[in-house]
């Protein structure tokens, strides 16, 4: 039985990657760039008990949980539990007396003098050249993140990082560089290997290249895991019986569960609907809360354990009670899909992500749940799966390309 | 915050008899000065310059930073008066011409504003369009004074060729021309020429206490003998907690909404000074949403503008009543939804543009009791404190900022007159405010100093004449051309300008002077590059840096807040984000 995935975020990816390795048969449904994308790289830390599992995920998407010191293009070094493998923990490289090298490099938005001395002591501003040809000035960070995957590319960035520390005639501990180290993967281990001293990433502003390699990562283990892709927006959930269709932009998806990890407000699963923005000159037709879920189906929004309340007001709740910094407890950090602790909503319908209602918005919260909603879902699929189940297309609006057996190996449903 | 202690006015307490009598020793020497002004508005600065160019030596007091009410949240506009043409015609043509004496004095600071009146049919619109019209033809007359174009009578067809924007029934529509301004810029050159005339000004400074120098010091208070000046004013700086005594002959009050509350600090009569406080708001818009500004009506039949304004477009305006804090005045959402919907009668797309913030002022208008908001007299007046027992004491009360200049020269021509037998002739409309010399070609500079036309353009609009010698700085540094905030833009070299020539304190300050983090991004971009750049220039630590960057765009976002649309949900979630893991807040 298929499991369906609505988002390819970290929740998503963790929901797929756990089903699919409980044995399910996963489809993912990718609606394209979401906040994952724009991810800085930072794990933020949240309560959750990392487990083995947990850590090795985390590190198949290519990023290191445990207590580490960032540095961000300001110069701030912010504390973290956990980065993507490209950004330079200082956590790693201040043990000894720190001599940390910061590349200069002629890019908007880099600013190696202004890191030394926001960073304070312990940092140098380093010359060296990093730029290898006029366009690279000017280009977004993940293009210029790009042309390092080039094994040749790299070694010639090396090449003229030694230059310039031999040049400096100081030894540096580590050297902090502009957000550069390669799109399909960290480059930051390789690089470090050839200059001979640790190196890796300043933390920069969101849209940076972490998001992407963390995506680049994903569908390295979907391909692995036999996870198939369909491109498009899940419109809606629908319980058929006691299973469900997923519409995906004209076409449907036939899952015995499913797990919605459509994002938050930044990724687009969660959609503010101020009443005004309806019609101009009329009265909003009802009252209703702000707040909808781009996906349609038997999702109920709600915060602090209870559902949305319908608004005294027309024109919905004013912004100053649910926004940062005006509310004191501000809906919109909070509002989301009501669900059980791991992520169900009803029987083979899960949530995930910064869609769950309650829950930090913390990479670490995402993956974690995603993880166990994919299990939670697969568990419930796996119950799904009898034998006269087993042998045609699931249902009439079944795609052949999405519903298909249960994987041979198996086993009988559980109790 | 880190920087600036947050703390609440000087209660209004009951108005003790007389003003006191200073105690301790008096300052003396450089401490003395023959005007001491309190408030850093337009009226503050403009009185400021107005008697520093007259050789009089000045001192001005400030305790946020200069512009921070009224005058730096204005509609940003040097009007000719059109409303009082009817009325009081005198007035409009002292507006029109004083509109003249500020293009002459700040030409680079004034852009034309060419509004646009649409008239709705109805079933006398055919009669009030003539009117309206005959209105305007009456308006043209002074218009050759302000340098400004006839009015244009459109048909319908003309009004949606030049506004596609405004949709509904209309007999036709009118145009008039008007002049922006930057109102926090135009208080920064106030100040800065009367520093460079032999003035000082404090900012981020409160007055204490303003009281008599004892009689035994130089002569009886109330003589205008010029030796020892007959009060002493006590004032505290926020920021580093000093102290500052000097003695002055006149004290002027120019603290606009918090005059009652100067006045009380000086021991004299609230009531006297007594300004009926009006809030008003504005709601910006990403970018130029109009061409011209589009006069609309609010649901209560008030008059409100969409108008283009410097690279954004502005909605304004409310006016009602404020008892708050006058050192902390937002925007409302109710007042932002009061506002749309008056635009949208006339401009509905007004509500698929994008709102990137809001910024609120409170009028210092003349005291009423009864009349509603509007009717209120935007006019001035001097009070003279003589009769509460304090002779050289004035209150500057009311007054616009179009006509500023005008409310400071009658006032420093009765300062100079009475209390300095001083016969210099006011020169505020002659001499040019500082970078409005020459005016360099904007472009040309641009390039020769390697920088895009727009930051080249926006820095010459801001700093006039000054701007070639700001760039001078980055033939010696290049990192200064860097841009700091991509949506104004602002270069490295003229954040740190603001720092060290301009008074600015921390990332509000520049914000104000130079209109960073201001666009939409709300600072996200620029506020924590910009701390570092004001704590290095004033020698503080990173963390204060980064301190005030939160600040600023903890502050932004809650003016952001109260206008927000779903778009803006979306950054609001994605900016607290990047917040929590670039600098350290959150939840």
């Amino acid at each position: 039985m298929t499991v369906v995935v609505v988002g390819a975020g970290v929740a998503g990816t963790a929901a797929a990657l756990g089903a699919a390795r409980a044995g399910a048969r996963v489809t993912v449904v990718d609606g394209g760039s979401g906040a994952s994308t724009l991810w800085t790289g930072k794990v933020d830390y949240v309560p959750i008990e990392v487990t083995p599992e947990l850590g090795a995920l985390a590190s198949e998407l290519g990023v290191v949980l445990g207590r580490s010191i960032l540095v961000t293009t300001n110069g701030y070094p912010p504390a973290a539990f956990g980065h993507e493998a490209s950004l330079l923990d200082l956590h790693a490289v201040l043990a000894k007396k720190p001599a940390i090298g910061v590349v200069r490099c002629p890019r908007p938005g880099w600013n190696a003098d202004g890191i030394e001395r926001s960073a304070g002591e312990g940092f140098f501003a380093l010359d060296a050249t990093v730029l290898r040809h006029a366009d690279e000035r000017l280009m977004a960070d993940a293009e210029l993140a790009e042309r390092h995957d080039d094994d040749a590319r790299l070694g010639w960035l090396a090449e003229r990082l030694r230059e310039g520390i031999a040049r400096s005639g100081i030894t540096p501990t580590g050297l902090l560089l502009p957000p550069l180290l390669g799109l399909r993967q960290s480059r930051a281990a390789d690089l470090a290997k050839l200059v001979g001293v640790p190196c890796g990433e300043a933390m920069g502003l969101p849209g940076g290249p972490c998001g992407l390699r963390v995506e680049a990562a994903r569908d390295r283990s979907f391909a692995a895991a036999g996870v198939s892709v369909v491109r498009g927006r899940a419109r809606g959930v629908v319980r058929e019986g006691t299973r469900w269709r997923v519409d995906v932009d004209g076409e449907t998806l036939a899952a015995a569960a499913v797990v919605v990890a459509a994002g938050g407000l930044v990724g687009g699963g969660l959609a503010y609907q101020p009443s005004e923005a309806m019609e101009a000159a009329a009265l909003p037709t009802e009252p209703r809360p702000p707040f909808a879920c781009s996906v349609g189906g038997p999702l109920p929004l709600g915060a602090h354990g209870e559902p949305l309340d319908v608004p005294g007001s027309l024109f919905g709740v004013p912004p100053e009670q649910l926004a940062w910094p005006l509310a004191r407890d501000p809906l919109m950090e909070r509002v989301g899909v009501l669900a059980a602790e791991d992520g169900r909503v009803e029987k083979g319908l899960y949530v995930a992500g910064e869609l769950v209602a309650d829950r930090p918005r913390t990479w670490l919260h995402a993956l974690s749940s995603g993880m166990r909603a994919g299990a939670a879902a697969a568990r419930d699929a796996e119950g799904l799966t009898s034998p006269a189940e087993s042998t045609g297309p699931t249902g009439p609006t079944g795609s052949p390309g999405s519903a298909r057996l249960a994987p041979a190996g198996a086993p009988a449903s559980r109790p | 915050m880190g920087i600036v202690p947050d703390e609440p006015a000087p209660s209004l307490r009951p108005a003790p008899a007389a003003m006191p009598v200073a105690e301790g020793p008096l300052p003396a020497g450089a401490d003395e000065y023959d005007v001491a002004i309190v408030g850093g508005g337009v009226n503050g600065t403009g009185v400021a310059r107005d008697l520093a160019l007259r050789g009089l030596k000045v001192v001005l007091f400030e305790r946020n930073d200069l512009a921070f009410g009224a005058s730096g949240n204005s509609s940003g506009m040097i009007h000719g008066g059109v409303r009082y043409l009817s009325s009081a015609p005198h007035v409009t043509e002292q507006s029109c011409r004083d509109s003249g004496y500020i293009q002459h004095i700040a030409p680079h600071l004034l852009f034309r504003m060419p509004f646009l009146m649409p008239v709705k049919s109805s079933r006398q619109a055919r009669v009030m369009f003539e009117l309206i019209d005959a209105y305007f033809r009456a308006y043209d007359d002074y218009q050759p004074l302000k340098h400004g174009k006839p009015h244009c009578r459109l048909d319908p067809s003309g009004l949606a060729r030049l506004e596609p924007g405004i949709v509904g029934s209309f007999v036709g529509g009118i145009t008039f021309d008007e002049w922006g301004i930057d109102g926090a810029r135009l208080c920064v050159l106030n100040a800065l020429d009367a520093q460079l005339h032999g003035g000082r000004v404090h900012v981020h400074t409160t007055v204490e206490s303003i009281a008599r120098a004892p009689a035994n010091g130089g002569g009886d208070a109330g003589t205008s003998d010029r030796s020892g000046g007959r009060y002493v004013v006590e004032a505290r700086d926020r920021t580093t907690q000093e102290k500052i005594r000097v003695r002055a002959h006149v004290v002027v009050n120019a603290t606009g909404a918090w005059s009652p509350v100067t006045a009380s600090v000086g021991g004299l009569p609230q009531a006297r000074v007594r300004v009926r406080p009006g809030k008003g708001i504005h709601v910006v818009l990403d970018r130029r949403v109009v061409n011209y500004g589009v006069v609309s009506e609010t649901i209560d039949g008030r008059q409100i503008f969409v108008y283009p304004w410097q690279n954004v477009s502005v909605v304004g305006t409310t006016d009602d009543d404020y008892y708050g804090d006058l050192d902390d005045v937002r925007a409302t959402s109710e007042e932002v939804r009061y506002l749309v919907q008056g635009v949208a009668r006339v401009f509905p797309s007004i509500r698929a543009a994008r709102a990137i913030g809001t910024y609120a002022g409170v009028r210092p208008t003349l005291y009423a009791y009864g009349p509603n908001e509007d009717a209120l007299s935007r006019e001035h007046e001097v009070v003279d404190h003589t009769q509460d027992g304090a002779p050289g004491v004035y209150s500057m009360i009311g007054g616009k900022l179009a006509s500023y200049r005008i409310f400071a020269q009658e006032l420093s021509d009765l300062v100079a007159t009475r209390e300095f037998d001083a016969s210099t002739p006011c020169a505020t409309h002659r001499l040019p405010l500082p970078g409005g010399e020459r005016v360099p070609d904007a472009l040309a500079l641009a390039e020769n100093h390697g920088l895009t036309p727009v930051a080249g353009r926006r820095l010459v609009y801001r700093h006039g004449s000054i701007a070639p010698r700001i760039l001078e700085r980055t033939a010696r540094r290049p990192s200064e051309k860097d841009v700091v905030c991509p949506c104004e833009p602002v270069i490295e070299a003229e954040v740190r300008h603001a720092v060290r020539e301009e008074l600015a304190r921390d990332v509000h300050d520049v914000a104000r002077r130079t209109r960073l983090g201001l666009g939409a991004c709300g600072g996200m971009r620029c506020a924590a590059r910009c701390g570092q750049i004001v704590a290095e220039e004033r020698g503080l630590t990173p963390a204060d840096g980064h301190a005030m960057a939160r600040h600023f765009v903890e502050r932004q976002a809650a003016a952001r807040v109260v206008a927000m649309g779903p778009a803006q949900a979306r950054q609001e979630a994605l900016a607290l984000a990047h917040l929590r893991a670039s600098l350290g807040v959150g939840r």
